[in-house]
């Protein structure tokens, strides 16, 4: 019997859920940086060379940006390049003086909500004005600061735990203009925090936006 | 303390420091594709004693033979077990001595302004940054100082030996890189413009100084162009290479083009991506030293405006251009502005803004120096890290051993238009090709290839491959494939 009612709220749930209504993101997507055509990867775990406009990312109804100017802070707190500002400023432009450089090796930033929020959408721009692919990019989300109680992983690319987090499966991904959408499972949670180690180019790590997509609980 | 030692132990504790910064940890900076290149050839030299001189590709052989005694010294007999660290030690050691040569060089300026020249080039951004990259840059500059100041004694002295010393050191240079004979032509030029010369002691005899110069120069050049005697046709091939280098240079179609004011800039001020490189205090002190000249300075400031701007006229009309020429302009430039902190040393005021100057300028030249050569010595921005690998080329060695260990026949493949400083990095592991296109068979224990070859690739490769993504340099990507277990 109790088999059966947990059945039933679990269906019910499902139900309620793709009764959600779900709308396609808007993203507003800066202008590309790339001087000629930048090199296509064809392979199969990676993003294939994007012909067009891309599918849609669909988030539930409701859906607002959460992020703009909330407070970051990061594992490498004096950056040389950049203030960590930059990663909720609304600037995606790429130029000088919209990202901020963080250290080499792993490092993170870290997004506060400032209240937990239904998670949809993460977006982020790491560094778009050149063909290069960031390693072991890790996107977590927790309500607890410090990221060591209930830590929910929604993306993983970090085939060698080169972060320490565990592999990941995650297709790489050459960054572009476009940035990259993760999608945040409805997670919810009030801190978003983004690993990586270096790039393709150099051992820093860059973040020109990073935006928070959701909904408030409440 | 005597005058000899407190003129020589400042100078040498200059050098000793300039070598301390030059040689400290020297393995670190990756391996950039042209250091690559001629490691690989001089590790051939070390294991095989056999050395061709090749026209098409490469610059003279001193740098190659060069590495020689410093391998042997260190213990280093084949090109697997040559490292970055001995053969940056060439460039390292040619930088170091270039700052006493031009310390003495500038002695006519007084004791200390010619130790102020020393630490200019000492602390000079492009001198320390290549110093420690294994081209042949600091070799050139250290042999052209050389054979100013045997030329010099000779003029002071007479004696053919001197005159056949700078004649050695000329051959050096020749056989260093071809763009010798532009120095050497602009040193004529300039003391031709620098105007009346001091007189020669009587005793001096002129034919038989030029035939003595003559001789050594040509006798050095033959002996490294000829491998020793064992390519007499490297001969022929070093006498035919000058035309097609010049025509390459000059062609304006080389990928290394860049506008007239490139060294200009290099030498003022300039902004990448957030970073700020600048010389700007020396570059001004140096414009003061030629302005000094212009006005009837001293004979070797004369001579030293009349040179640097030859020499930059030259590097900046030709349309070539890549940072480490700019090398070739810091000893004229040291010698200006210790030219023009001399004229300013005239009272005990004057010699204490002298002083400050000195050592503002130095202070500045060093902290850039130390950002470019060390902070950011990789980083695209760095305006001396030219088209510079990428860090993860470094990476690529731990994971063809991994592969070769998982997969002991190998092959590992490399499919790229472009894959140096790889075979640097894989030197010595065994079953290891290189492909610019795609070959029948793909599959191997590693296999790398461009961005632009990787569907190619993987269409050929049979069985499930994991996939990672590893830079080549800024820009570059290469993506590698190890069999799936």
């Amino acid at each position: 019997m109790l088999r059966l009612l947990t059945a039933i709220i679990a269906l019910a749930s499902v139900c309620a859920v793709r009764a959600e209504e779900m709308v396609p993101l808007k993203l507003d997507l800066p202008k590309p940086l790339f001087v000629g055509t930048p090199r296509p990867i064809k392979v199969s775990n990676l993003e294939p060379a994007q012909v067009g406009t891309p599918p849609p990312f669909m988030v539930p109804a409701g859906t607002v940006l959460l992020s703009l100017n909330k407070p970051a802070t990061s594992s490498d707190s004096s950056p040389v390049i950049g203030e960590l500002t930059c990663v909720t400023d609304g600037d995606k432009s790429g130029i000088e003086g919209s990202y901020v450089e963080l250290g080499p090796g792993v490092q993170w930033v870290q997004v506060d909500l400032g209240a937990p929020a239904r998670l949809a959408a993460i977006a982020v721009w790491h560094f778009h004005a050149e063909a290069r692919v960031y390693h072991a990019v890790v996107v977590q989300l927790s309500n607890d600061p410090d990221f060591k109680a209930a830590v929910t992983t929604v993306f993983n690319n970090d085939d060698t735990n080169a972060d320490g987090l565990g592999k990941g499966s995650d297709y790489a991904y050459v960054e572009t203009y476009r940035g990259r959408v993760i999608d945040a499972k409805g997670v919810t949670a009030r801190y978003v925090r983004l690993y990586s180690d270096g790039n393709t180019s150099d051992e820093l790590n860059h973040y020109t936006e990073v935006e928070v997509y959701g909904r408030p609980v409440n | 303390m005597p005058q000899t030692s407190s003129h020589w132990l400042p100078l040498a504790l200059v050098a000793v420091a300039a070598m301390l910064w030059r040689g400290e940890g020297l393995g670190a900076r990756p391996m950039h594709a042209d250091e690559a290149n001629q490691a690989v050839k001089a590790g051939e030299l070390l294991e095989s004693g056999r050395y061709a001189y090749d026209p098409r590709d490469h610059h003279g052989p001193v740098l190659y033979y060069a590495v020689l005694p410093v391998a042997w010294i260190r213990g280093e007999r084949t090109l697997a077990g040559l490292d970055e660290v001995t053969v940056r030690l060439v460039p390292a050691i040619a930088g170091a001595a270039c700052v006493i040569l031009l310390g003495l060089l500038a002695a006519p300026l007084g004791r200390w302004p010619s130790l102020a020249a020393a630490a200019f080039m000492a602390s000079s951004p492009p001198v320390l940054y290549y110093s420690r990259y294994f081209i042949q840059e600091t070799l050139l500059v250290a042999f052209t100082l050389a054979a100013f100041l045997c030329a010099r004694r000779w003029w002071e002295r007479g004696g053919a030996a001197w005159a056949a010393a700078a004649g050695a050191c000329l051959g050096l240079m020749l056989a260093t890189k071809e763009s010798a004979p532009v120095f050497a032509a602009c040193a004529l030029l300039a003391l031709a413009a620098a105007g009346p010369l001091p007189a020669r002691p009587a005793h001096a005899r002129g034919g038989l100084a030029a035939l003595a110069c003559l001789g050594a120069a040509l006798a050095v050049a033959a002996l490294f162009y000829s491998s020793f005697g064992s390519h007499p046709a490297g001969l022929r091939d070093a006498l035919g290479s000058w035309r097609p280098a010049a025509a390459r240079v000059l062609s304006g179609d080389t990928g290394h083009e860049k506008p007239w004011w490139y060294y200009l800039r290099l030498f003022a001020w300039q902004r990448s991506g957030g970073l700020t490189f600048e010389q700007a205090g020396f570059g001004a002190l140096a414009l003061a030293g030629a302005g000094i000249a212009l006005s009837g300075g001293p004979g070797l400031l004369r001579w030293a405006a009349a040179y640097s701007g030859l020499v930059l006229l030259v590097l900046s009309a030709t349309p070539y251009k890549t940072p480490w020429l700019a090398v070739n302009l810091v000893p004229g430039f040291a010698l200006l502005a210790a030219g023009a902190l001399a004229a300013l040393a005239r009272d005990r005021f004057g010699a204490a803004v002298a002083g400050a100057a000195a050592l503002a300028v130095v202070a500045m030249l060093a902290l850039q120096a130390d950002r470019a050569a060390r902070v950011y010595a990789s980083d695209p921005r760095n305006p001396y890290a030219y088209v510079h690998s990428a860090p993860d080329v470094l990476k690529f060695r731990p994971l063809a051993e991994w592969a070769l260990a998982r997969t002991p026949g190998g092959p590992v493949r490399v499919i790229s238009e472009e894959y140096w400083p790889l075979p640097w990095y894989l030197r010595g592991l065994g079953n290891v090709g290189y492909w610019n296109s795609p070959p029948e068979a793909c599959d191997g224990a590693m296999v790398v290839a461009s961005a632009d070859l990787a569907g190619a690739v993987r269409a050929r490769l049979h069985g499930p491959y994991d996939q990672a993504y590893l830079g080549l340099r800024p820009g570059f990507v290469l993506v590698v494939f190890t069999p799936r277990r």
